[in-house]
């Protein structure tokens, strides 16, 4: 797929980028308001990572040409600003999902990949890695043919995981994933470990590869070798 | 004491004292007035016998008029000329009466006599009497009138003071409303108006600023911790770690995230304070702690904490984030103070939610937990939760309530106390 990211903030521009340049993603950055807008008017892409607070400008202004113009990219709005009222105020305009800074890569990851899947799918959201086959909007799983019955959290976890395939995703990425903030009061993640342990449990008996890996005590690694 | 009071204390002790002095003076110059009056009648009626002896040479024949009596005896030596308080029996009522008398002594041929003039002094002290007693009543209707229009008056002057007092009390740094001016013709209190509004306004002023720099630090820090966050994501991601290298790698996001929590629920108490969280609608409690307790599923099956729960419908107007931040720092707090094997309760109607806990702690101290950054030695939490319960409940006029019975904590919300 083929992202921008316009983000005035170099270290978080250069992860986002390392994080998402590989297997043929096509990455391409902005830092400031003109660049992105000569941007966006050359060029499409899949999806636009939108920081709103941008030198020379704001990001919501980028996001109203871009629906002026009719143009389908996704656009997700990355911003330090947690009122709801400038969340509201991005998603009204027509922005296609809100992350608030600090974020993990992974959840970005996993953000963009989905609106990457509705766009391309145009709502008939089928996913399918190798054996794995999973239709997002009945939120079915099949391994092999095998339908497999996953909770709501080991669900989310599985496509988590395949968003971030071949990415090391930290145990607290995971937590913040599946239970948001209120994840603070645990002291430890073991439970974590329950939830990955089921989901491989289950691929495996209805005959799939074990995909998930430990990665050096940090997190755990989805892997398609 | 109030100032009225302890004014009108002050004022009417010392207005009784000054008018008791002034009766006590005031009855002995007038008796001294009359007695020498009677005195002056007495030495009238001597000179009459000295005259009626010098030209007759022999005693008047002695009448006994009304309140007074001449006494003639004879005697050997002269007496010394003098006046003295006597009694007097009434001729028809028979009953002494004080009176004055002379002593006085004349030569009638060669026989010495001595007289005694003695006269009834009973009108005056009846006079005396009565003016003493007007004295005590004007005394009395001075008081009554002096504590009265004290009360009238003063009160009323006052009453500038005690509007400006009042809204003093009620002044709250968060609120939106100022310190309204209350004129006065007094200039005292013109000043004390002046100064009070100058007061508000500036103590106003310092707490948005302050409010506001925290609210602007909070959001400047966000950028930064993004940075080391996806810093670390993309370290993560380079190769193999050793195991001290991957602990530490851990600690690290647990601070980042820490860090990051502590500085959202900043934002989030900014936000409530400054009324700026404005997406009111109904929410459905049921719903929403049904989706809670599904969060803290995994949570509450490791601490093997019971939860019973026992919800009935119940819908409240307000945001749907602060609720589930209500719900959430509640539920978290339970489950944190909560010990191994133990319960809580949730109860959910119509007028309340009740969320109670077994604890090991006893009782907290409520009003220094509902400060910022209180919290237990053993709590994990950044010790801004309660806090932010309190305000939303404040926000939406809910009743925030805590008791402690039985080693069980119990947290209330009324929902319709200021409906």
């Amino acid at each position: 797929m083929k992202l921008l990211i316009i983000e005035d903030e170099a270290g978080l521009r250069e992860s986002i980028e390392a994080y998402f340049t590989e297997e043929g993603n096509i990455c391409e950055t902005a830092y400031d308001f003109s660049s992105a807008m000569s941007k966006v008017n050359l060029y499409r892409y899949d999806c636009i990572v939108l920081d709103i607070t941008l030198p020379n400008g704001n990001g919501l202004d980028i996001l109203k040409h871009l629906k002026a113009g009719q143009q389908a990219d996704g656009v997700l709005i990355i911003s330090a600003k947690n009122s709801l009222d400038d969340r509201l105020t991005g998603l009204d305009l027509g922005a296609d999902d809100y992350l608030t800074k600090p974020f993990h890569l992974s959840e970005l990851r996993a953000r963009v990949a989905a609106i990457v899947r509705r766009k391309a799918f145009n709502g008939n959201n089928i996913l399918t890695l190798h054996e794995i086959f999973i239709d997002l909007t009945a939120k079915e799983v099949k391994i092999n043919q095998t339908p497999v019955k996953f909770t709501r959290k080991e669900y989310s976890l599985l496509l988590y995981f395949i968003a971030n395939k071949g990415k090391v995703v930290s145990k607290s990425a995971i937590a913040e994933h599946l239970w948001g903030d209120s994840i603070d009061i645990a002291d430890n993640f073991d439970f974590i470990y329950s939830h990955i342990k089921n989901i491989r449990k289950k691929m495996v008996e209805a005959g799939g590869k074990d995909y998930i890996q430990a990665a050096y005590g940090m997190g755990y690694k989805f892997t398609e070798a | 004491m109030k100032l009225l009071d302890k004014y009108n204390r002050i004022n009417i002790s010392v207005t009784v004292v000054i008018m008791l002095v002034t009766g006590v003076t005031y009855y002995f110059t007038i008796h001294a007035i009359l007695t020498h009056q009677v005195d002056k009648a007495l030495v009238v009626e001597e000179r009459e016998v000295f005259d009626y002896v010098q030209l007759n040479h022999h005693l008047p024949q002695v009448f006994r008029t009304n309140h007074q009596e001449i006494i003639f005896t004879p005697a050997d030596d002269r007496v010394k000329r003098k006046f003295i308080d006597t009694s007097y029996r009434d001729t028809k009522e028979l009953d002494l009466e004080p009176a004055r008398a002379i002593i006085t002594s004349v030569m009638v041929g060669p026989q010495l006599y001595k007289i005694t003039v003695i006269q009834s002094t009973v009108e005056t002290e009846d006079l005396i009497e009565d003016v003493f007693l007007i004295t005590l009543i004007l005394i009395f209707i001075l008081v009554i009138a002096l504590f009265l229009s004290n009360r009238l008056i003063l009160r009323r002057m006052w009453q500038p003071f005690y509007t400006i007092l009042n809204q003093l009390k009620v002044f709250n740094l968060a609120e939106d409303k100022t310190v309204a001016s209350v004129p006065s013709t007094i200039d005292e209190f013109t000043e004390l108006d002046q100064a009070v509004g100058i007061m508000a306004t500036k103590a106003k002023d310092d707490y948005l600023n302050l409010k506001a720099f925290t609210e602007n630090a909070a959001h400047e820090l966000m950028t930064p911790i993004s940075v080391i966050n996806s810093k670390l994501d993309t370290l993560v991601q380079t190769g193999q770690f050793s195991d001290p290298q991957s602990k530490l790698l851990n600690d690290i996001y647990n601070t980042v995230a820490r860090l990051t929590r502590l500085n959202k629920s900043m934002l989030l108490l900014t936000k409530i304070e400054n009324g700026l969280i404005h997406d009111q609608q109904i929410v459905n409690l049921k719903e929403l702690l049904r989706t809670s307790f599904y969060q803290y599923e995994e949570l509450l099956g490791s601490l093997n904490i019971k939860l019973i729960t026992q919800l009935a419908d119940c819908e409240v107007s307000a945001s749907l984030l602060l609720m589930e931040v209500l719900v959430n720092n509640l539920l978290s707090n339970a489950i944190r103070h909560n010990l191994p094997g133990g319960t809580i309760s949730v109860v959910l109607d119509q007028q309340q939610l009740r969320i109670s806990n077994t604890g090991k702690d006893g009782r907290i101290d409520i009003e220094r937990v509902f400060k910022r950054f209180q919290k237990s030695s053993a709590s994990e939490g950044i010790g801004l939760g309660l806090t932010i319960c309190r305000q939303i409940c404040n926000n939406y006029g809910f009743d925030l309530q805590y008791q402690f019975s039985e080693n069980s904590h119990q947290f209330t919300v009324n929902f319709t106390v200021s409906e």
